[in-house]
């Protein structure tokens, strides 16, 4: 069995995030980027089907040269092969673009299982993964938050608005993506980590997958034009002075909401 | 250019979010007509259209009784070709997420997902889970756009109404539908308390919980809650998630500690009556929905709270 895990590095959670001289995105010089954290998910999945039995885990990520870095930490975890899409005429594709070229990469692969994030923590556009399914025909399920493998088939619980499940027979091939909380994510063991070295990772061109035409600003459908700080209209009242001062305050309104 | 509203029902009707589709389709200026897919429902169609759907195409099928979203698929693109719309509007909800992206891969579209706005020709959507604002463009020869439920107050009015039937082939549905398992009972229900402090991800351990946000609940005679984070890493079980996947409240008081104020966990405290939000960074969302904020670390103020609470009871 293969599985191939497609994901995606973006700026770490805590990162400072300002916005870029032409204001179309974030300054990425010098903060620090992660695996996105849905994909966690999706790669512990696919590694607990390759602890259960048999499978190769491959992963595929597209971006510059710092995913090498991702993609090493996901092998270091245990996966077995990584893909790394890395070519500047792939910066400013939209959703549709980064599905062409992972699409591509499917049917290079031919997986048995796909498995992405629901949403990316960055973008958090949610596009990605059915759209890839539909580009290589598979059926596709999201925000996965179980699943029950049996021969040709995974039963998946898809999350649905508080706290409801929607049961769904999906049959395999097919492409999940799933949402955060399915499992609980390892972490790369040192061991892991000096074995990923030695594993292979291909770095290719959208030219090498036959969607250049696809990819950047050029193929894209969908451009950011201008992303900025929130007009955060009226806001909270920020209480300013020592602890000491902003907890008397904070006392006075519960005082005044009858809560003592 | 004109638009096709993509409705979804639930629990019989159609929900809320499809009307707020017509009143964003108004917004932008451009004729629109609807599509209802489900099975048996030329009454809702029939409603639908004259409450502001305009006219209205019909996907009944015995196969469109419960989402899948192969048949989904299948029926939005048989009424984008029926209709000859060139945008489909969709609403961000768990099926419209599953289904939107297939349908923009399969008409070659560009696809622009949860915007809450739409300003200067440009649809606006969050970024970065809230911290960043984003006005994106479309071109192309198709556009599908999901809008966040809530965002737009829900069309009204009645218009003109009428129906056609799109005929749909779902013989080549590939996912099926099992069953809806609905949550379970709850063993904390958090919709009663009067006050509820809630501890996300910046609270930063299981430990923390019990050691700084539990006794200001305990101290104010109110509930714990918790951001989805901390569900998710085993902290706190799924009953004390507030939010779009956990329980809505509308307590008198919600504290929230160490919690950025994403869009999933707003939408399950942002009717509470009085909201403190305290967190160490200035710019994070959750003070744009608060009534009055501290910008510092948790474990200062809350322990202190905690401590001039009991002071006061004596
Ligand atoms: C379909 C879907 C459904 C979802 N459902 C829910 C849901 O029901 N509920 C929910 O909550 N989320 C939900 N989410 C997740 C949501 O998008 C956010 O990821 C989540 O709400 C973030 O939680 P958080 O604010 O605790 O963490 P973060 O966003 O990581 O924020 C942590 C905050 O803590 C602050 N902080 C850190 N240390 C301190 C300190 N010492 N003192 C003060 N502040 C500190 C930081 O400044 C930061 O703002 C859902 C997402 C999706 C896609
Ligand atoms: N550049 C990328 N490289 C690899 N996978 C990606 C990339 N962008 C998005 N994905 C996958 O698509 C999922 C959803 O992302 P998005 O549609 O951008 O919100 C992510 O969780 C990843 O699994």
């Amino acid at each position: 069995m293969k599985i191939l895990v497609c994901l995606k590095q973006v700026p770490h959670q805590d990162a400072r995030l300002d916005v870029n001289g032409d204001g179309t995105w974030i300054k990425e010089d010098g903060i620090k980027f992660e695996i996105n954290s849905y994909d966690t998910y999706a790669l512990e999945e696919a590694l607990r089907i390759k602890d259960a039995g048999e499978a190769e885990v491959v992963v595929a990520s597209i971006g510059p040269d710092r995913v090498t870095q991702a993609l090493r930490t996901a092998l270091g975890m245990g996966a077995d092969r990584a893909v790394h899409v890395n070519d500047a005429a792939c910066q400013g594709s939209d959703a549709l673009g980064i599905a062409k070229t992972l699409a591509a990469i499917a049917k290079e692969e031919s997986p048995d299982l796909i498995l992405m994030g629901l949403m990316s923590d960055d973008g958090n556009a949610s596009a990605v993964p059915p759209m890839v399914a539909e580009l290589v025909g598979m059926p596709s399920a999201t925000a996965v938050v179980a699943t029950e493998r049996s021969e040709g088939n995974i039963r998946v619980e898809r999350e649905l608005e508080g706290g409801a499940v929607e049961v769904v027979d999906v049959p395999t091939p097919c492409l999940l993506a799933v949402q955060s909380g399915l499992n609980q994510v390892r972490y790369a063991s040192l061991k892991g980590i000096m074995a990923a070295k030695k594993k292979p990772l291909d770095v290719k061109t959208a030219a090498d997958l036959g969607v250049a035409d696809a990819v950047g600003t050029a193929g894209a459908k969908v451009k950011i034009e201008k992303i900025y700080q929130p007009l955060r209209g009226e806001g909270a009242e920020i209480l300013s002075g020592s602890t000491d001062e902003i907890v008397s305050s904070l006392m006075n309104k519960i005082k005044e909401l009858g809560l003592l | 250019m004109s638009i096709l509203i993509v409705t979804e029902i639930q629990k019989g009707a159609i929900r809320e979010a499809s009307y707020e589709l017509v009143a964003f389709a108004q917004k932008m200026g451009v004729e629109y007509a609807s599509l209802v897919i489900g099975s048996g429902i030329d009454g809702l169609a029939s409603e639908f259209g004259g409450k502001g759907g305009g006219k209205t195409f019909v996907a009944d099928d015995a196969s469109l009784e419960n989402y899948n979203v192969d048949g989904y698929s299948a029926a939005i693109q048989a009424a984008v070709a029926a209709s000859g719309a060139s945008m489909v509007l969709i609403s961000n909800t768990p099926s419209g997420w599953d289904v939107a992206p297939r349908v923009a891969a399969a008409l070659d579209a560009g696809f622009v997902s949860d915007v809450f706005d739409y300003q200067d020709g440009n649809f606006v959507r969050r970024v970065f889970n809230g911290k960043l604002d984003a006005q994106v463009s479309s071109s192309g020869s198709a556009t599908v756009v999901s809008v966040q439920p809530g965002a737009i107050a829900a069309f009204e009015g009645t218009t003109d109404g009428s129906t056609e039937t799109v005929s749909v082939d779902t013989s080549g549905a590939r996912a099926r539908f099992v069953e809806i398992k609905l949550a379970d009972a709850k063993g904390v229900d958090l919709s009663k308390a009067e006050v509820i402090v809630s501890g996300g991800r910046g609270v930063g351990d299981p430990e923390k919980f019990a050691e700084v946000i539990q006794p200001l609940a305990d101290a104010l005679g109110g509930a714990m809650g918790a951001s989805r984070p901390v569900v998710d890493a085993g902290w706190l079980p799924h009953e004390y998630q507030v939010g779009s996947s956990g329980q809505v409240v509308t307590p008198k008081l919600y504290i929230a500690c160490g919690i950025s104020g994403a869009i999933q966990h707003l939408v399950g405290m942002k009717g509470s009556n009085f909201i403190v939000a305290i967190n160490k960074d200035a710019d994070a969302p959750i003070f744009e929905f608060a009534q009055l904020g501290v910008v510092g670390d948790l474990f200062e103020v809350v322990p202190a709270l905690t401590a001039a609470i009991a002071a006061a009871k004596g």
